[in-house]
């Protein structure tokens, strides 16, 4: 049994969750990045505010683009919905919400890391104490997804947990992945082309790939390599198309109509049957804006479909379950 | 910490740990070495080891203010309460006699109406209650018990003897604040444990599950929920830990309804299903905007049809309240005698009810030494405490019992007693009450001791949390294993 409000609850959780340890990642790639770069690349703080798609956010509150700012933006912002801080709040609250039926240690690991984290805010400015932070929450976010993984009964609540887990990272995933057309762009600086193996490597590890980009797909790193494995390795558990097939897996345990499962294998098919390497390079952000608009319709129809069905409930009749 | 225990005076008060300034009580005498044992670095350690412990864990009440709501740790004080458990255990006969009286005196104003009859208590004391409810007439709830979840508050006085402050029959909180407190002791003093025989408090979401799946005999498995009123009430964590600990389906108003054949549904992501039993942490007026208060955005419209056709349990029943009444307390002493045939064994605090005109005469008379209540509020608002009040207070209650007699009670002002406590880096005695929980359905159970709540500030008798109070575990000390030594 689980309630439709649970549902959403934990599905959110676990959106929120995928969503701080990427954020978290994404931004100490991207100050390791900027440590070997010169300052004038297409490349520089607010790429990744870029990446978030929340430039006007940003410039409405920020009059200059610097390192304090943006950081602050990025992690301690309680108006950016997609700060680390907001995600990272947002995820104390459902948890807070599902404490009935999700494993007990949850609430206080989670607890325990927002609270770690609000009182490392006064020390964000310092480059040293923020990644030592942000080194902090991924490794919280590891733990509980540990404990999701070996103390929660396979029951609804980790199917929703899966889910958006694997929506989020997807959707994650394909907003880094739009940067690629700036690093394959024909009229790209030569400072940039100079650069090219430190930020095809710097994308890999702000997705947690490098290593297994190595072992498993070539122990070069080359963009058409690089772009391949993100989008369509089938055992990297954090490519484009392993995400789109776990939501598949988890959207089939669920009770309910078909409509969604079949929105939802037809996404991760036409995926799988995109040729890469052939995608021409001005168009990359519009093939992963679509991915995003499919899954943003996906999502739509899993609110619809288990959080507010339509069911008449004036008319209510029937028999309890058990 | 020998030299903070060696400028300890609780003197003139009862104190539950000591006898005298230096001498411990033999139920406490392990306990009290052991404090004094403990190095003052180590002791302060501890306390901040508690208080990391707490903020982890989440352990949170809800302050309402006009800045909006506040999250504050829970306030907990290290050194334990110590009752003996021989003492425990006529306390708990004496909880058990109250409840079950209490649930026949309910069962009664509902239907055959015997006690006003026969004239052990007036009709009109009984309707002016707020807790009356008129929708409940005729009803019998599972086992005739209205009352299922009561959290009484007992006070000790100077002569050393436990008395009930009242009955909390509505939504009795505070149970969750119980469990965690032990949970604290034993992470941060585990070695304590191996010193005395401690009652263990943790069978208590059990004991509630199969309480409130005995509502429904019919069933092999029901369906058991608890109902919130959301994440902004203030006992959020509580519910939402009750329902962790003892498998309760938590949930809200919105995620149930009721359905055309006075069944309660709950809306899962497989459409429907039915809910048996419902503990509630909702008041009466918001549970049916059909029945009680239209405007209530919590309740569940039809839920009290569905009671009333016994398709669904709720406890605490509806309109239990009746007998959670200042004025309706004076009775129960008549009421136990009436209904079991029994001496009461846990008395009373010495109650004057001014509707009576020579006990009125006796409380206008004596003003400034009593404690006036009114007959329907709580939490301390409305009340006259006598001697820490102005003579134009005193003339103001003067008048408000003269009238309205019937609306008043009063009492002579209790002088509670202390517990060594740590405050402001020192040992210091502080007054304190205790709220022990009763569960009744087919069979009563009580807590071992319960929760115990401490005045922080010196002097002060207020205890709530809202307003500065404390809380400490609260033990009971099994003495005759004690005797024998344990180990």
């Amino acid at each position: 049994m689980m309630l439709s409000r649970v549902a959403e609850r934990v599905y959110w959780m676990a959106r929120y969750l995928e969503r701080a340890d990427n954020t978290a990642r994404l931004i100490s790639a991207h100050t390791m990045l900027l440590m070997d770069l010169p300052e004038t690349l297409e490349f520089d703080w607010f790429t990744p505010v870029v990446i978030f798609n929340a430039e006007e956010q940003y410039t409405k509150n920020y009059p200059e683009i610097n390192e304090e700012n943006v950081m602050r933006f990025l992690i301690a912002d309680r108006d950016n919905p997609s700060s680390l801080l907001g995600s990272f709040a947002n995820v104390r609250e459902n948890v807070r919400t599902s404490l009935d039926l999700l494993p007990e240690v949850i609430w206080e690991q989670v607890n325990q890391t927002y609270l770690q984290l609000q009182a490392a805010l006064p020390s964000l400015s310092s480059r040293h104490s923020r990644q030592r932070v942000l080194r902090e929450v991924m490794a919280a976010c590891q733990r509980i997804r540990g404990v999701l993984e070996n103390h929660l009964s396979r029951d609804h609540a980790f199917d929703f947990i899966q889910i958006g887990k694997h929506v989020e990272r997807a959707d994650m995933t394909s907003r880094t992945l739009e940067m690629t057309s700036l690093l394959l762009a024909e009229d790209r600086s030569h400072a940039l082309r100079r650069y090219e193996s430190i930020l095809w490597a710097s994308l890999l590890s702000a997705l947690g790939a490098q290593q297994m980009y190595l072992r498993h797909k070539n122990s070069r790193v080359i963009a058409r390599d690089v772009l391949e494995f993100l989008c369509q390795d089938l055992k990297f558990p954090r490519s484009l198309l392993y995400s789109l097939t776990g939501v598949n897996f988890y959207l089939a345990r669920l009770p309910g109509p078909d409509q969604v499962r079949a929105r939802s294998s037809r996404i991760a098919e036409q995926f799988a049957q995109q040729e890469i390497s052939a995608i021409p390079v001005d168009q990359i952000h519009w093939f992963m804006d679509r991915l995003q608009a499919d899954l943003t319709v996906l999502h739509g129809e899993i609110a619809h479909t288990w959080f507010y069905p339509e069911t008449d409930f004036s008319q209510l009749q029937v028999q309890a379950q058990s | 910490m020998n030299q903070e225990w060696s400028c300890y005076n609780p003197q003139p008060f009862h104190d539950e740990l000591m006898l005298a300034c230096q001498e411990s009580r033999p139920h406490s005498r392990k306990l009290v070495d052991y404090l004094k044992d403990l190095s003052r670095a180590e002791f302060c350690h501890r306390v901040a080891e508690s208080e990391r412990v707490i903020r982890e864990m989440g352990i949170t009440f809800t302050i309402y203010s006009d800045a909006g709501n506040i999250d504050r740790a829970w306030p907990f004080d290290l050194i334990p309460r110590a009752i003996s458990g021989s003492e425990w255990s006529r306390t708990e006969t004496g909880l058990k006699q109250r409840i079950r009286a209490l649930n026949s005196f309910i069962q009664d104003v509902y239907n055959e109406r015997r006690a006003i009859r026969d004239g052990i208590i007036p009709e009109d004391v009984v309707m002016q209650s707020k807790g009356y409810r008129e929708a409940c007439v005729g009803m019998t709830p599972p086992h005739g018990v209205w009352a299922n979840i009561c959290g009484s508050d007992l006070v000790r006085h100077s002569d050393g003897v436990m008395y009930v402050l009242e009955d909390n029959l509505r939504v009795p909180s505070g149970v969750a604040y119980m469990l965690e407190n032990r949970r604290i002791t034993k992470r941060v003093l585990p070695d304590i444990f191996n010193l005395l025989p401690i009652s263990p408090v943790s069978p208590y979401p059990e004991q509630l599950y199969t309480m409130l799946a005995s509502l429904r005999p019919d069933l092999e498995q029901p369906t058991i929920a608890l109902l919130t009123p959301g994440i902004y009430n203030s006992a959020y964590f509580e519910h939402a830990y009750l329902a962790q600990q003892a498998g309760l389906v938590l949930l809200e108003g919105a995620d149930l309804m009721v359905g055309k054949d006075n069944y309660v549904y709950m809306k899962t992501i497989q459409g429907p299903e039915r809910v048996d039993v419902i503990y509630r942490r909702i008041d009466d007026d918001f549970i049916d905007p059909e029945v009680f208060r239209k405007d209530s955005m919590l309740g569940i419209p039809g839920i009290m049809r569905a009671w009333r056709e016994g398709k669904v349990a709720i406890a605490n029943a509806p309109g239990c309240g009746v007998a959670d009444d200042k004025v309706i307390y004076a009775y129960v002493p008549d009421l136990i005698r009436y209904f079991l045939n029994e001496e009461p064994s846990l008395p009373n605090v010495p109650t004057w009810v001014c509707r009576k005109p020579e006990e009125r005469a006796y409380v206008l008379e004596h003003l400034p030494e009593l404690v006036v209540k009114p007959a329907n509020e709580s939490g301390g608002y409305g009340m006259l405490v006598g001697p820490h009040s102005s003579p134009e207070k005193v003339e103001e209650f003067r008048q408000l019992i003269q009238e309205n007699p019937n609306n008043y009670i009063a009492q002579p002002t209790l002088s509670l007693s202390v517990n060594p406590t740590w405050c402001d880096d020192k040992i210091a005695a502080r007054h304190l009450d205790l709220r022990p929980f009763i569960l009744s359905g087919k069979d009563i159970y009580v807590t071992p001791g319960g929760l115990t709540r401490v005045a922080m500030v010196e002097g002060s008798l207020v205890v709530n949390s809202s307003q500065g109070g404390g809380s400490k575990d609260t033990w009971i000390v099994d003495d005759q294993a004690w005797e024998g030594g344990v180990q």
